[in-house]
């Protein structure tokens, strides 16, 4: 309470002084050293969070001693671009680029859609047993993934599963939290329009994709750029799904690569690596905005 | 007019409502499928003697598998490698991220630029992140030794001897984590009203006072919801161990996950492997009810 009086009572003040409120008055000099201060904490922090990345590209263009050599080297001595297509003829990294843009685009896919109608069903229609299926889900996503992993890999090998797209996606397709933030934005939206296209005769599948779906945009490119992320991140799933080289996707081959690899080529595996963080990186570049509010307003 | 506002539904959202079960159908039955008939499977596998290999069950055990894993000294460090993760990546990934939040608070040239490199590692995958650091610490060549080398530090092994091995799995996880924490921090923090900070400034105090006395005690809420995802997240940690250091040397990087997945697919102890996985669920329920019941708390306190 006591907190929430005091700037009240010191509010008027500051505009009656009329100057920019963030400067302090009468500290120029402590405010400029804090800043400089500021500055070079985040470079730290910057080189500490960041830097590995740059040194996985630099590393990935050296020669797989220079990438070994004390003192290590910044830039490549001479630039070997051919470390990539190494890569592909040493493992077939096409493939599993393949099979994780079919996985992560197909479960995305999946996701957006299954959410997006639960979510408008669970808001806008009313069924009997909606509160109750409701209240499951709620519960359900207490469970994580990782409890029931055992019996559901027995499961998707009696359906003749393991090593199939179908095993590799549709178990990932249904999504609470999909669910949840769609359920989320159709409660909170007004229903005027609907309402008067519902007198104009549009039966309910008409009004859901002409109407709510459209409206629903900027939510659903938000939720699909989680997901692709998602997916495309995915490892402990597709690890147990996925035993042959066919249905490897990227994270499963560049796993095994280094396992098979030994330690002596790291400029290759860090070719790998820049492979598989790439996509996501050009998502996360494109799409900033979005996946940082997504994920700091969705997920509470 | 008068018959929208009525409470009794009305015909065409009796007739419309029949349509809500073909829109939820698709998530209601993929995830009773895929999700919770596994559940009630683990729970009445870990009951029995169930061998995923074969996918037989011989005997109905009772509680044998639960009493056998809390006497397998191999479980119990699995625990505690669990219990020891969450104790150190929790809190530390939380008051790093807090701090970077608290840093970039305020709007100044570059913190976009800043933010968002920071938060790069959340969202690379783990398998691509963690390889980069299996190079950085490897002991002959890797960068880590190699700075350690110029102050005539002999090279460590640090993905492969004790406890560095530990330790580097927990610094990894850190590293992984504190975007996420610093981005949601942030959120909270934006919605500190700026005439709270105003009005600290004009009483004179500093940066570091109004951090403490404003920003803090705002944001508790919010440590709350992250110390609870947190450890939730951490009962799930498997990829970094995995790639790191295979859960070596002698076990001890193993997670309880590491523990599950060995004894289903490994040594096809489905039983022992469920009673696991039960156990686990158990305490993140425990945990996730402790949360909303400290919500709840708070909500009354505040309305009252």
């Amino acid at each position: 309470m006591t907190q929430t009086a005091r700037p009240t009572a010191t509010q008027p003040p500051v505009t009656a002084a009329g100057t920019r409120p963030r400067r302090a008055p009468g500290r120029p000099r402590g405010r400029h050293g804090l800043a400089v201060v500021r500055h070079l904490v985040l470079l730290v922090a910057v080189t500490l969070f960041f830097g590995p990345f740059v040194w996985m590209v630099l590393t990935s263009l050296k020669s797989s001693s220079e990438a070994l050599t004390f003192p290590p080297t910044f830039l490549p001595r001479v630039w070997h671009f051919d470390n990539y297509t190494e890569l592909f003829s040493a493992v077939p990294f096409g493939l599993y680029y393949l099979n994780s843009g079919v996985v992560t685009g197909l479960s995305t896919l999946g996701q957006v859609l299954t959410s997006l109608a639960a979510g408008f069903a669970f808001a806008r229609l009313r069924f009997r047993g909606r509160s109750f299926i409701f209240a499951v889900l709620l519960a359900a996503l207490l469970v994580p993934f990782e409890v029931v992993f055992t019996p559901l890999i027995s499961l998707l090998s009696s359906l003749g599963w393991l090593n199939t797209y179908q095993g590799l996606v549709i178990p990932n397709v249904p999504s609470i939290l999909g669910v949840f933030l769609f359920r989320q934005f159709f409660v909170s939206f007004p229903s005027e329009i609907e309402d008067a296209s519902r007198m104009d005769g549009a039966g309910v599948w008409r009004r859901f994709w002409s109407i709510m779906v459209p409206m629903a945009a900027p939510m659903v490119g938000s939720f699909a750029i989680l997901s692709f992320v998602y997916n495309w991140n995915n490892f402990f799933f597709q690890f147990l799904a996925v035993n042959k080289t066919e249905f490897f996707t990227v994270p499963i081959g560049l796993a095994q690569l280094q396992s098979t690899n030994a330690a002596s080529s790291f400029n290759l595996l860090m070719a790998g690596s820049t492979l598989a963080i790439l996509p996501v990186f050009v998502v996360f570049v494109l799409f900033q905005r979005q996946i940082v509010t997504a994920m700091s307003g969705g997920l509470r | 007019m008068a018959r929208r506002t009525a409470p009794v539904p009305v015909r065409w959202e009796v007739r419309e409502g029949r349509a809500g079960y073909v829109f939820i159908a698709p998530t209601t039955l993929l995830l009773a499928l895929f999700y919770l008939y596994p559940l009630a499977q683990t729970v009445v596998y870990s009951f029995t003697d169930w061998n995923p290999g074969t996918g037989r069950v011989r005997n109905v055990v009772g509680f044998d598998n639960y009493a056998d894993i809390l006497g397998d000294g191999d479980f119990l460090r699995a625990a505690g490698n669990t219990a020891l993760y969450v104790a150190v990546v929790v809190p530390s990934s939380m008051v790093l991220g807090l701090v970077l939040a608290a840093m970039l608070a305020t709007p100044f040239r570059g913190r976009n630029v800043y933010r968002a490199l920071i938060f790069t590692p959340y969202i690379a995958p783990i398998v691509g992140s963690a390889l980069i650091f299996s190079y950085l610490l490897t002991p002959l060549g890797g960068l880590v030794n190699n700075t350690l080398g110029v102050f005539g530090v002999a090279p460590i092994a640090f993905l492969n001897s004790q406890p560095w091995a530990m330790v580097s799995v927990l610094v990894f996880s850190v590293w992984q984590l504190v975007g996420y924490t610093m981005i949601i921090f942030s959120a909270a923090l934006t919605n500190i009203p700026t005439s709270y900070y105003e009005a600290a400034t004009l009483d004179g105090a500093g940066v570091f006072r109004r951090f403490f006395s404003i920003s803090l005690p705002l944001v508790a809420p919010t440590s709350g919801f992250l110390a609870v995802t947190g450890v939730i997240g951490s009962l799930q940690v498997f990829t970094q161990v995995y790639v790191l250091t295979g859960g070596g040397p002698l076990g001890s990087t193993e997670t309880v996950l590491f523990w599950i997945y060995q004894q289903g697919f490994v040594f096809f102890h489905g039983g022992s492997a469920s009673a696991a996985a039960v156990v686990l669920l158990l305490f993140g329920v425990v945990v996730s009810a402790a949360q909303f019941a400290v919500l709840a708390r708070r909500d009354a306190v505040e309305m009252a």
